[in-house]
């Protein structure tokens, strides 16, 4: 690791595409003068900005928080105190769904970041070797493949139950997530380093690490932002399964996914309960692709927004 | 106990819509032409064929099973018992008590559809499946309930086999000798020609083999199909040779659904008819509502949910602390969230034998001020024991209580809404629950792992045994370890009689002493629900007392054009 | 490549082992499988406990059951991988362990391969074009619908899904599409047609479901990695050289587009059978994500060791066949 750092302060330039410090600023310019070409995802932009707003903000004005008030009647259709209405201990839902989206933010964004980081890392460096340290390393993806999560979850969850913090479930769902992250980013990275200028960048003395990090991950990006994406989609959904099997967020504590599972019959009889956090996990779940749409078009260095 | 699958929950999910429709597949739904086929939703797969076994004894396997086994009677939807007047001719009586010992006549007819006639053997089968001796039967025969069978001396038969004489041993009572034979007896013919039924090795063969095979000959009113799954479709036909009335409705298909979110769009679609499922959810019942013709009902249910004390715990043991958390939670108010919704007739659950229909329900909660929601008395119960409650905070001798925790098996929605209303009831004085939820209730209530532990006990209106079972200090399942002589005793007495009324006296007593102790707190009877497309069937009734639910009375179901 | 093959067949042995013997921990530590048994009302017996215990050699120690399940020696018939024997089930003798995986693994195949195949062609045709008419309206139309079929939890999609059916019985005054179970009840009566319609009227809306969530991340997969190598330098030194658009997706830009998505969906063909677990349960079919969740629910160790075997057999073979299609699609990938 410490290779991958003395690389780092050579600063740009060294090989491949030359970018010096004078123009980074630019680039950045350039990116977000594509960025905001695309329409979808300046749009998603302001929503999860007001979603953000929404799960953080919000409830320091609110006059509830998601817990059980005796004064709150129980099972009410929404008003214009609680504006979801109320669960049937006495909850405001509409307090809930604001901690809920927090929580499912925190727990999804995490989890793509780990995963995703770690996952893409150790595929470009299997990928890049290739021979032995990939065979290794990639059985030990497999591992983590063929072991089910469900079982880890109850295994673990069974011992770890009572308290259980945000950031503890977004562990476990990250330690089975990058595996399959890692095999895609190998998969890109095995037809890349065979192109010329990753040839060219080997033969000009270039580092490994600094190749991987470089040229072979940039090179991967669109993929990677792809999976990041949808990860965050996907974890959205697992926490919420985990949280049924009494490993996620425990009660009285709440995330999304817990409130969409507990309304599932509920979307025709009381839908004040199941539609808001339904859709502002369809909401969470669009902005974040459509923002990796058009992040992912944004840096692609060789596209021109106007082509065909 | 009961025990909410959640895995299924985890993964299951499902909306439906409450969308009205006028009634409109054909019956059945699946292109039978065999006329006056229902399909019954069953809600969870059994897991053997053997009901005498825990695999093969669920609800589920009992609902399987029923009416294709002759049984000796039944428990109405009145909690009374009735005899099976098809099987049983003459009303039994005790013919002594000293030793206990009663006689069984069965109808001269009765036989099994293969002819051969249904007799003593397939009584002393039963007995000694059940019978915990292993002299008996090998390993147990795997029986999962001998606390009646294992008092017989003998079971004898006379007149050609049709008559049955039950005797017990020296100085054995037991007040509901009348079940034997409840759940249905097993054509013990069939393994007489395989195995030697009089060695314990040879018991235990014809027990694993009743549990592996699906039964082919009936001895009542259905016969089951083969190729019956045990996860997926039981459906059973009219019995031909049947001595007695032919039901009605020609074939039952019992299908297998664990989803809540597929029985009502399955009921619109024509696929099922019905269900009486061991589980509650409003918003099956909310959708229910307004589809023409559909009926649909809740009863006061066949369990008890109830908060459980572990009397280990550093604090917990202090008798003080308990009364004054039990005087603190509002049970009316939990009894109104979990389940006053859809029954409004909730009330809280008084007595811990025995539910209010009961002829010999006592109120042992109220006047101890149990289940009150008085924060004033409990601070004043706490402040007689020395406790000081300053604020938040709620200390003994300087020393703060610390949290405390509560568990209940994960995903469990009625027990969720009762901790978390029980956290906001505690802390108003002083006491900070910590939620806790396990997914092996078993196995933490068994190895005393928790706090204060919510679960349920399920309600059948046998209850000789049950004060013993709760709260005796030796037994497994007092898992709080309660350990008072006096209840030991009273429990012990209450399963050693011939009279229910002098065993419900004891059990009461033994009830009264529990709650004195603040060990046990009776919350709500869990009430369940059924429903079925009256276009298609009739004459349904639910019946809690008993593990086939609405299926007790499906020879009296009618059929509707 | 076939030394390559043997040799990835070869070390998948201790890859299964290590992952078998993690696994049987963790079902190990998660609890007691005869606790439902001990808390049973009215108790049983001792003796009854004590037999189960016995009969799922739960009175050893963890390695002395594992290296049972392993080999069988010592076992009494019923257990031993290696022998072909799956072990003993919670759930009683009824339950063979290996005759319901069978059952589990046939229901499921009808419902995965249509729709793996489905989603697979349609994400490949809807991520090239999206890609080739980036920003137009039938690209925007698209991604809109691959990311509705994403965000939204799979129970919810197939309620709608079942929901759909339901309108189309309803409007047609028909019985085509069931909600539950694979088939009906009596199929032994029915003619090859009605069987058929009695099939596919089971089949249509779970397979719908699974395809719609399988294809809205395979076709994201696909515009993606088909733009980046549409911006190529080599597929744009092929366009300045003049050979046609179409020329150049589909000899040039096609194959290499398709790495990643190789990487995906042969992971995730592994793993569907882990996907189909959503879906089994809203449509109530006994599948083997049935089969898988029940086996936990009991703590059933056995099953989850079968159930681990074949599918972990399933991600070996598939990762496999992911590697040999790099070295297919780009021919400079190559293995030593």
């Amino acid at each position: 690791m410490s290779d991958i750092k003395s690389d780092a302060s050579n600063g740009a330039g060294s090989a491949g595409e030359s970018v010096d410090k004078g123009q980074q600023l630019t680039q950045f310019q350039l990116v977000w003068r594509r960025f905001r070409r695309h329409r979808a995802a300046m749009f998603s932009l302001v929503v999860l900005v007001a979603l953000t707003l929404f799960a953080f903000a919000l409830p320091l004005v609110w006059p509830y928080d998601h817990g059980v008030y005796r004064e709150i009647a129980g099972n009410q259709s929404p008003s214009w105190q609680h504006p979801f209405g109320t669960t049937n201990q006495g909850q405001d839902v509409f307090a809930q769904t604001m901690r809920g989206a927090q929580q499912s933010l925190k727990v999804a964004l995490t989890v793509s970041v780990m995963a995703t980081g770690f996952g893409a890392l150790w595929g470009a460096i299997a990928g890049y070797h290739r021979g032995r340290i990939d065979a290794v390393m990639m059985r030990v993806t497999e591992i983590f493949l063929i072991i089910p999560l469900l079982v880890a979850v109850a295994a673990l969850g069974g011992n770890l139950t009572g308290g259980t913090t945000w950031y503890a479930v977004a562990l476990i769902i990250g330690l089975f997530s990058w595996a399959s992250i890692a095999r895609l980013v190998r998969g890109s990275v095995l037809s890349l380093r065979e192109q010329e200028f990753i040839e060219a960048a080997r033969a000009s003395g270039a580092s490994a690490s600094w190749i991987i990090l470089r040229h072979l991950l940039p090179n991967a990006a669109g993929p990677i932002i792809v999976a990041a994406t949808l990860l965050i989609a996907i974890a959205v959904q697992v926490e919420a399964a985990l949280s049924f099997l009494g490993f996620g967020i425990q009660p009285p504590d709440i995330s999304l996914g817990k409130m969409v599972e507990g309304a599932r019959t509920a979307a025709f009889t009381r839908p004040w309960l199941f539609y808001p956090p339904g859709l502002i996990i369809v909401a969470i779940c669009l902005a974040i692709n459509f923002i990796g749409d058009g992040l992912r078009d944004a840096l692609d260095p060789r596209q021109t927004i106007s082509r065909r | 106990m009961e025990n909410r699958r959640k895995w299924l929950g985890a993964v299951g999910l499902g909306v439906s819509a409450s969308l009205v429709l006028g009634a409109c597949a054909p019956p059945g739904g699946d292109g039978s032409d065999s006329g006056n086929s229902v399909t019954w939703i069953v809600n969870q797969p059994g897991n053997g064929w053997n009901h005498n076994t825990p695999e093969g004894g669920s609800v589920y396997g009992i609902q399987f099973l029923h009416d294709v086994l002759p049984y000796t009677g039944y428990w109405g939807p009145d909690s009374e018992w009735y005899w099976n007047e098809d099987l049983i001719v003459n009303e039994p009586e005790l013919l002594s008590e000293d030793p206990m010992s009663w006689e069984l006549e069965i109808h001269p007819d009765a036989a099994w559809s293969d002819g051969e006639p249904i007799d003593a053997d397939d009584f002393i089968w039963a007995w000694k499946m059940n019978s915990g001796d292993e002299d008996l039967c090998a390993d147990n025969c795997n029986s999962r309930g001998t606390t009646l069978p294992s008092k017989f001396e003998s079971v004898e038969g006379s007149d050609d086999g049709k008559t049955v004489t039950i005797t017990m041993k020296e100085g054995e009572l037991f007040p509901e000798w009348f079940v034997f034979g409840e759940d249905g007896l097993y054509p013990s013919h069939l393994v007489a020609d395989q195995f030697d039924l009089d060695t314990p090795e040879g018991m235990l063969e014809s027990s694993n083999w009743f549990n592996e095979n699906q039964p082919t000959v009936s001895g009542s009113r259905y016969v089951m199909e083969e190729g019956a799954e045990l996860d997926g479709r039981v459906i059973k036909t009219l019995n031909e040779e049947y001595w007695g009335d032919k039901p009605e409705i020609g074939e039952i298909i019992l299908q297998v659904n664990t989803e809540e979110g597929s029985w009502v769009p399955a009921l619109q679609n024509g696929e099922v008819q019905g269900a009486s499922p061991a589980t509650w959810s409003d918003d099956v019942i909310n959708q229910l509502d307004g589809i023409e013709g559909v009926e649909y009902g809740v009863n006061p249910g066949a369990s008890w949910e109830h908060m459980d004390v572990n009397m280990k715990h550093d604090w917990l043991s202090d008798e003080a602390l308990r009364h004054a958390i039990f005087t603190a939670l509002d049970v009316e108010n939990i009894a109104t969230r979990t389940y006053g919704d859809n029954f409004p007739d909730i009330t809280p659950r008084t007595n811990h034998v025995f539910s209010e229909s009961s002829p010999f329900h006592e109120d042992v909660i109220t006047e101890l001020g149990h289940g009150s929601g008085d924060i004033d008395a409990a601070v004043e119960i706490l402040e007689d024991a020395g406790y000081e409650l300053d604020g938040d905070s709620l200390t003994r001798d300087g020393e703060a209580v610390p949290p405390i925790r509560i568990g209940y098996t994960a995903g469990h929605v009625a027990r969720e809404i009762i901790a978390e209303l029980a956290q906001a009831d505690l802390a108003e004085i002083g006491i900070s629950l910590e939620i806790d939820t396990t997914n092996d209730l078993g196995g933490t209530l068994a190895e005393g792992d928790f706090d204060i532990m919510l679960y349920g006990w399920s309600t059948t209106p046998d209850f000789a045994s049950s004060p013993e079972q709760y709260w005796h200090s030796e037994s497994g399942s007092n898992f709080g370890h309660l350990d008072v002589e006096e209840v030991d005793e009273v429990a012990v007495k209450a399963q050693n009689t011939s009279s229910p009324e002098e065993a419900a006296e004891h059990a009461n007593e033994a009830a009264r002493l529990v709650a004195e102790e603040a060990y046990v707190l009776p919350l709500v009877d869990t009430p369940t629900f059924y429903f079925v497309d009256t276009n298609y069937v009739d004459n349904v009734e639910d019946n809690n007392a008993q593990s086939r639910r609405a299926l007790w009375n499906q020879h009296e179901w009618t059929a509707v054009d | 490549m076939l030394v390559y093959t043997a040799r990835r067949i070869a070390v998948a042995i201790p890859t299964l082992v290590a992952a078998s013997v993690l696994v049987f921990l963790m079902v190990d530590v998660i609890g007691d499988p005869l606790a439902d048994l001990r808390s049973m009302q009215p108790a049983p017996d001792p003796a009854t406990i004590a037999a189960a215990e016995e009969r799922l050699y739960l009175d050893r120690s963890i390695p002395e059951r594992y290296w049972l399940w392993l080999t069988g020696l010592g076992g009494n018939g019923d257990i031993g991988i290696l022998q072909g024997q799956f072990g003993p089930s919670v759930r009683g003798g009824n339950y063979v362990i290996g005759a319901e995986l069978w059952a589990g693994l046939h229901v499921s195949v009808r419902l995965v391969s249509a729709a793996v195949l489905l989603a697979l062609g349609l994400a490949i045709i809807s991520g090239v074009i999206s890609a080739m008419r980036q920003y137009s309206k039938l690209d925007y139309t698209l991604t809109f619908v691959g990311f509705l079929a994403l965000a939204m939890p799979t129970f919810w999609l197939g309620a709608l899904i079942r929901e759909g059916g339901l309108w189309i019985n309803r409007t047609t005054d028909s019985t085509f599409f069931y909600t539950i179970g694979a088939n009906s009840a009596r199929v032994d009566d029915m003619t090859g047609w009605q069987y058929f319609l009695d099939s596919s009227g089971h089949l249509i809306l779970p397979t719908l479901t699974l395809m719609l969530t399988s294809y809205a991340s395979w076709s994201r997969y696909q515009r993606t990695s088909m733009l980046e190598v549409l911006n190529s330098d080599y597929v744009r030194l092929a366009r300045s050289k003049g050979v046609r658009y179409r020329t150049v997706v589909r000899r040039h830009a096609l194959r290499t587009a398709l790495i990643p998505l190789v990487s995906v969906t042969t992971v995730a063909v592994a793993g569907i059978i882990d996907g189909v677990v959503i879906i089994e349960t809203v449509f109530q079919w006994r599948g083997l994500g049935y089969f898988f969740i029940e086996a936990l629910t009991h703590k059933d160790s056995f099953a989850i060791m079968a159930w681990l075997m074949l599918s972990g057999f399933f991600v070996i073979i598939c990762t496999l066949i992911a590697d040999l299609l790099y070295g297919v699609l780009d021919p400079r990938i190559r293995y030593e």
